[in-house]
């Protein structure tokens, strides 16, 4: 079973480069013919082993995807995964959810023994360390207003390795030197969950508790009854999530399941990263009124009173901030009391007005105000002949093959405008810039 | 300048604003500039994007040919020329086109941002795709040197953009191209201070009109990669103000939704964002520790129950020109009803 999939792997390797190449696109065609007819053999044999794996699997699929047409171009399967990733976003709603977006979240890191197993490469403990702190940067680059702390399972008990800090460079020193870190006894699940409870009890209600579980071992060993720390992370709408390197513990997913969270356990490298960076995005609010029950719609929102500060320039002439009592000339000057303060976002210590930059604010509004996906054109008809944002012109003949939601004619139109957009630009705007070119909305 | 750098330059052409400019000579000075940019490096691209009364239109690209090659003239170098000669005729048509009614409607300079951003990805997407053959690494921006893009505004800030200019502005973040921008006339311009300052480019206030070839080309002509060498004037005070969502005034201390971050200028009793309902304490707390309100606003906004009763749950751009224009040219501390 094994070396027949490798040969099919390696010939698809082999034919994408050919493709390009026109002078070997025949031999590329004949290759894969026929290594369609071999992969049909297979199947007609062995058919429930070839979805076995899930490895072997998504490389069965993406060798179904990959197919050129019949100028030997791989164009068509390229826009076949544009239009997947079209599909995927017409599945998101496009209206405006309720999103928490003042987050405060506890990394839980498991630094048993268990994290020295060879089973992930290089090891369990260094991808979980870099693939942390990958999540960290991308966390507080889409939760600008969110804390974090990390806390680790180590030697039976929960150890506080960074506390809640809304400074990335905070927490990703605090897991940098991996000497300090270096696992050794047992994990503590119990231990853990209350150490990272215990730091937010005193948050304000309308921001959203979290805690992230990375958890390699396949055992715990609790003080106590490690369920009365679930009752009370359920009452305290702590939302726990969890990605377990080793296997499934029902403990794990009750703890994930009942306080509204994802549990996930990773078959290999990459899926580790999916599940670890799915937790980014700010949850939807209503899947945490749901498990908790109807006590949660009361989930006090509150309004704010914020104020937005003036930068003060390197050259401008020092002066004493309220903060820290230094004499510096950068800073920020509170709208208020025109008090100086060193960094955002902070409280002013003069007058108490809470100060944020507002592009820290502004970072989440696309969340709020998604642009409405394109139409694929399908005809022709009145239609102009280049694209909207980028100004390339578009290809004129209609393409042969359809596919749903893919344009034969590489058009997307705006609902609004009716403006058309090359399937770039439709990506780009859709994925990246959150706003629509022609209609400015 | 060893490498070639993009300049994809969005001019505002605002008519309203020509009593008070000479277009003829605003152009002169600015297709000088884009000649300098063309001198300067064989390989460097340009493109000039116009943002007109609501519409925004590519001018001007040196990557897609032009379809009308001006004739030969023995007195001029033909690469400037057919950059002077497209950008000045595409300018005349366009005014040309636009209608009456959207004389008085506001400038579309976001559309042309946006417009000039899905440019230069696009550019990068090519140049990715002609450099390195394998299709999964299309998506890191590696291959374009520098792009930077230069906004010349003539008007103020247009607050019911405000969402949009800061989406564009994120985008360029991520597409780490420079913003530039220089303002001739009329109040600063708050987005455009923010954009400069987020993606690391530098804002000038043109005083004198009459020199604006002089300011672009000391400022603006040298690219980023350059300009860590050389003291480029920077701005100095960045206002991080922002516009609220219910009235589009500019606001430096708003009441802000703790749910989606809505943004309001007086305390409302339900976000129109995302329909939270807020405390009736917190608002009688806010009510009563807010300044009071300076006249001009407080006679204009409507009443917070009537912005709340509105079904729609995304704000519409106001059909009426921004309110809150009276308000910015005031001291800031007469806005906040707070003397220092």
């Amino acid at each position: 079973m094994a070396p027949p999939k490798h040969d099919d792997f390696m010939d698809m390797a082999s034919d994408s480069d050919n493709s390009f190449d026109e002078g070997l696109q025949r031999k590329g065609k004949g290759k894969s013919k026929s290594t369609d007819k071999r992969k049909k053999d297979q199947n007609k044999r062995k058919p429930k082993d070839v979805q076995a794996y899930t490895w072997e699997a998504s490389y069965t699929r993406s060798w179904e995807a990959v197919r050129e047409d019949e100028a030997g171009s791989l164009q068509h399967a390229v826009e076949d995964y544009v239009a997947r990733g079209r599909r995927k976003r017409l599945q998101d709603p496009s209206t405006a959810i309720r999103r928490t977006i003042i987050r405060h979240l506890v990394l839980v890191l498991d630094l048993s023994a268990s994290m020295l197993d060879r089973d992930m490469r290089p090891t369990r403990f260094s991808l979980t360390l870099q693939y942390a702190r990958e999540f960290v940067l991308e966390w507080f680059d889409q939760n600008p207003l969110g804390q974090m702390g990390v806390v680790g399972m180590r030697a039976g008990v929960g150890e506080r390795i960074g506390s809640m800090t809304g400074n990335p460079q905070d927490v990703l020193k605090a897991i940098s030197d991996r000497h300090k870190l270096e696992p050794s006894g047992d994990t503590s699940l119990q231990n853990a969950v209350e150490m990272a409870r215990n730091s937010m009890n005193h948050l304000p209600t309308h921001s959203s508790r979290e805690i992230v579980i990375i958890f390699g071992s396949l055992t715990t060993v609790d003080p106590g009854n490690i369920h009365e720390t679930l009752e009370e992370c359920i009452k305290s709408k702590i939302r726990i999530s969890m990605v377990a390197l080793a296997a499934e513990m029902k403990i794990c997913r009750d703890l994930c399941v009942k306080t509204g969270g994802q549990f996930g356990v990773a078959l290999n490298e990459g899926h580790f990263k999916d599940l670890l960076f799915e937790l980014v995005p700010p949850p939807a609010q209503r899947s945490l009124s749901r498990a908790a029950g109807a006590g949660a719609t009361t989930t006090s929102a509150n309004l704010m009173l914020m104020g937005f500060p003036t930068r003060l320039p390197g050259a401008s002439p020092p002066s004493l901030c309220v903060c820290h009592s230094d004499l510096k000339s950068d800073g920020f000057l509170c709208p208020r009391c025109l008090a100086k303060v060193c960094d955002v976002p902070t409280d002013c210590d003069i007058c108490g007005l809470m100060i944020v930059s507002s592009p820290h604010l502004a970072r989440s509004y696309h969340h709020l105000f998604p642009v409405k996906p394109y139409v694929a054109v399908e005809s022709l008809d009145e239609s102009s002949p280049t694209c909207c944002g980028c100004a390339r012109p578009f290809p004129t003949v209609v393409s042969q093959t359809v596919t749903e939601g893919v344009s034969p004619i590489g058009r997307y139109r705006c609902p609004d405008c009716r403006q058309d957009f090359c399937s770039d630009c439709d990506v780009f705007i859709h994925d990246v810039l959150h706003c629509c070119p022609a209609c400015g909305k | 300048m060893d490498r070639p750098s993009h300049l994809s330059v969005v001019i505002d052409l605002d008519p309203s604003r020509w009593d008070t400019l000479n277009l003829s000579l605003f152009l002169s000075h600015l297709l000088g500039f884009f000649n300098a940019h063309v001198a300067a490096k064989h390989e460097n691209t340009l493109a000039v994007f116009g943002a007109f009364p609501a519409k925004s239109v590519m001018l001007y690209s040196s990557s897609d040919p032009i379809a009308e090659i001006p004739p030969n003239d023995a007195n001029s170098y033909p690469p400037f020329k057919l950059v002077d000669s497209t950008v000045v005729n595409r300018i005349a048509r366009e005014l040309e086109l636009i209608a009456d009614d959207d004389l008085d409607a506001p400038v579309a300079l976001v559309g042309a941002l946006t417009k000039a951003l899905c440019y230069i990805n696009r550019l990068t997407v090519e140049a990715n795709a002609a450099t390195t053959s394998s299709t999964d690494q299309s998506l890191e921006p590696v291959a374009l040197p520098d792009p930077r893009i230069l906004i010349v505004s003539v008007s103020p800030d247009i607050t019911s953009s405000y969402i949009p200019v800061m989406n564009s502005i994120f985008s360029a973040q991520k597409l780490k191209v420079t913003i530039d921008a220089c303002q001739i006339s009329g109040p600063e311009n708050v987005f455009l201070q923010q954009a400069t300052h987020l993606t690391g480019g530098s804002f000038i206030y043109a005083e004198r009109q009459d020199a604006l070839l002089q300011y672009l080309i000391m400022a603006l002509l040298s690219p980023p990669s350059v300009r860590r060498t050389i003291a480029v004037p920077t701005q100095d005070k960045i206002d991080f103000r922002a516009t609220c969502f219910c009235h589009k005034n500019i606001v430096d201390i708003g009441f802000v939704c703790s749910v989606c971050l809505s943004i309001f200028c007086q305390p409302v009793p339900v976000c129109s964002t995302c329909r939270t309902k807020f405390p009736i304490k917190t608002l009688q707390k806010l009510n009563s520790s807010r300044p009071p309100l300076p006249q001009s606003n407080s006679s204009r906004a409507p009443t917070p129950s009537s912005s709340s009763a509105r079904p729609s749950t995304t704000p519409r751009p106001p059909a009426t020109p921004p309110t809150g224009s009276d308000q910015r040219h005031l001291p800031r501390s007469v806005v906040n009803g707070h003397a220092p």
